[in-house]
């Protein structure tokens, strides 16, 4: 699933390892979504919208839309 | 799955230490076999117990893999189950195959607890393939 994910995560300046921290997943998890290799689930894609203040639809792009 | 580095998580380095301890339990019992040590058991009760003794190794793999993927991500979880169900699968059907080819093809006689080393072979060859939960 195409995403913004590695944009906004280095906009802060975090790295993949502070940013699964920050979420409760692993680097690999971080780098799988960034990398396309992986489609969070419903519960993760919130998380990541929580963190960063954003909508789910502004960091992951709606396959289906 | 299997290395561990300095971005190792607490769930994957109990997971190779596991699995290392039941590995290194099966393949002392293997070799202890291979140079004759229970040979007095043969064909008494005790044969039953060692029979069982050597699969309880592989009984605390499929607990340590379970208990990993509890322990993990999403992602690490998704991938570990392909990585499992794919290389257990392939041994399965490889080692049927060469059952039928023993009953009909004189094909050499392969004992059964092989299946577990082809396990691990299987899942070294195609686990570093795997890096995608899709």
């Amino acid at each position: 699933m195409k995403n913004r994910l590695k944009l906004l995560r280095t906009e802060r300046g975090w790295t993949q390892e502070q940013l699964g921290q920050a979420l409760g997943v692993s680097r690999q998890a971080v780098n799988a979504l960034e990398t396309e290799k992986h489609d969070p689930s419903l519960d993760l894609a919130y998380r990541i919208a929580v963190l960063f203040a954003r909508p789910v639809e502004d960091i992951f792009e709606n396959p289906h839309a | 799955m299997f290395a561990l580095g300095k971005s190792s998580t607490a769930a994957q380095k109990r997971y190779v230490i596991r699995t290392l301890a039941f590995m290194g339990g099966y393949s002392l019992v293997m070799v202890a076999i291979i140079f004759g040590a229970f040979d007095m058991v043969q064909k008494t009760p005790a044969a039953w117990v060692l029979a069982l003794a050597v699969s309880a190794p592989i009984c605390g793999q499929i607990w340590t893999t379970l208990a990993y993927m509890r322990e993990s991500d999403e992602f690490v979880r998704a991938v570990m189950a392909k990585q499992f169900i794919l290389a257990a699968g392939i041994a399965m059907a490889l080692f049927t195959a060469w059952g039928f080819a023993e009953s009909f093809a004189s094909a050499p006689h392969a004992e059964g607890w092989l299946i577990y080393p082809l396990f691990w072979a299987v899942q070294g060859v195609t686990a570093p393939f795997l890096k995608s939960s899709h």
